[in-house]
């Protein structure tokens, strides 16, 4: 069950289109995967169209002329364009993803496999911060790190931990700096999150603190 | 006498609320059926000044809220048939296109080229599909790979990095603990980072 949700403040900012695009993008995925938050969309967007709509310009002769252009112009076609359902692959394992994410399924730079039952997949957004498909396998685990900057994280299908609590599919989790985390899993089925990350990790332990120099380099 | 004055009446007398919700999604009805030019006008006569002010709130010109009224207007008049009254109201589904389309104006605006667009977090107007924009491939550092650059390092200038980025030390611990001047730790810091910089540059 999902229990972890964008915040209000985060809905109408996405409403509004005011968020930085990866996460709006992060949030509609979530929004795709979420019932409860789709209907407070809705509501939302009523609600700013009841005020945007409101208020109207003083009349304007140049009305006339664009109302004459528009009825110029030839109704759209009106033909469906099929709807084919991209998955993400892996190893032999395939994922659907939420309607948000179907078009970066195959704009994946290939899978890189990282120590700790690990495999990654960058997605170019041309964002700043950087986008990643993450796959834990049973057992899997990142090294301990924490953030320079916010990352937001969509559970797209099994669940896993970080020794702050539980997560499950669907979950939004936002981890910012102040918090120092270790995500595993241990579902037989594995956990494949999407992230979105505006600066670079900060390793806190072990060797992969070799990686603290060259974290910009990670995240070019 | 009256003749030339203007009778303003229908402008004073607009109903407001879920009756011209009912009016105008009976236009769009039109619209969508018949291509009625009519009833789109009466849609166009309510709606362009509202979406002017919004436009204006949202644009940094006149002129690009006027392309983003004429955008949105237009849309409404070609994809009427993409109205569904019972998802929403009128006003709620030409607001959601007006934004759609100011977050793609403002898009293009940015120097840099973020390949996101409204459709695929909105789907408003589900007909879209974006440019394909060429995806560069570029080259993933592992874990695993600068372990191995790591290796690859001189033996003093490993021992350095060692001491500093795995055991945490500071550069002065370091120079007392092998016994040599801190200029020394610093420069073979150095060396190393840009060695190992340049060995995933020429990864590439
Ligand atoms: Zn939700």
């Amino acid at each position: 069950m999902i229990k972890l949700h964008p915040n209000s403040q985060q809905l109408s900012e996405f409403a509004q289109g005011q968020c930085d695009s990866g996460v709006a993008l992060i949030i509609a995925a979530h929004t795709d995967m979420c019932r409860q938050c789709k209907q407070k969309l809705t509501l939302i967007e009523a609600e700013l169209a009841r005020e945007a709509m409101a208020e109207k310009s003083s009349p304007d002769p140049a009305f006339d002329t664009m109302l004459a252009n528009i009825l110029q112009m030839p109704a759209a076609s009106g033909i469906e364009v099929s709807y084919k359902q991209k998955k993400l692959e892996l190893d032999g394992k395939e994922f659907v993803l939420p309607r948000s994410l179907q078009r970066y399924a195959d704009k994946i730079n290939g899978w890189s496999h990282l120590p700790g039952k690990l495999w990654q997949a960058r997605v170019d957004l041309g964002i700043d911060g950087r986008a990643d498909f993450t796959y834990m396998e049973k057992g899997g685990s990142v090294p301990e790190h924490t953030h320079r900057g916010t990352e937001l994280t969509l559970v797209l299908d099994g669940e896993f931990s970080d020794g702050i609590r539980n997560y499950d599919t669907g979950d939004f989790i936002e981890r910012s700096c102040d918090h120092v985390h270790t995500p595993h899993t241990e579902a037989d089925e594995g956990c494949l999150v999407f992230s979105i990350l505006d600066k670079p990790l900060h390793f806190t332990s072990g060797i992969a603190r070799l990686l603290n120099p060259f974290s910009q380099l990670f995240f070019k | 006498m009256l003749v030339g004055i203007q009778l303003e009446t229908r402008q004073t007398q607009r109903p407001s609320g879920p009756e011209i919700a009912n009016e105008m999604s009976t236009y769009l009805q039109t619209v969508a059926s018949e291509r009625c030019k009519a009833s789109f006008a009466e849609i166009f006569h309510y709606f362009a000044p509202r979406v002017r002010s919004y436009a204006l709130k949202q644009m940094k010109n006149e002129a690009q809220a006027m392309e983003l009224v004429q955008e949105t207007l237009a849309n409404v008049w070609q994809k009427a048939h993409l109205f569904n009254a019972e998802k929403g109201s009128p006003s709620t589904w030409i607001f959601t296109i007006a934004r759609n389309i100011r977050y793609d104006m403002l898009r293009k605006q940015q120097k840099r080229k973020e390949d996101i667009c409204s459709e695929d977090m909105w789907p408003v107007l589900c007909e879209q599909t974006a440019s394909d924009a060429e995806v560069s491939l570029d080259h993933q550092v592992t874990l695993e790979q600068v372990g191995q650059l790591f290796s690859g390092l001189p033996v003093k200038q490993k021992a350095v990095i060692e001491a500093i980025y795995v055991e945490g030390k500071s550069q002065q611990e370091v120079a007392d603990e092998l016994g040599i001047p801190l200029g020394t730790v610093k420069s073979r810091t150095r060396l190393a980072l840009q060695r190992l910089r340049e060995m995933l540059e020429k990864d590439d």
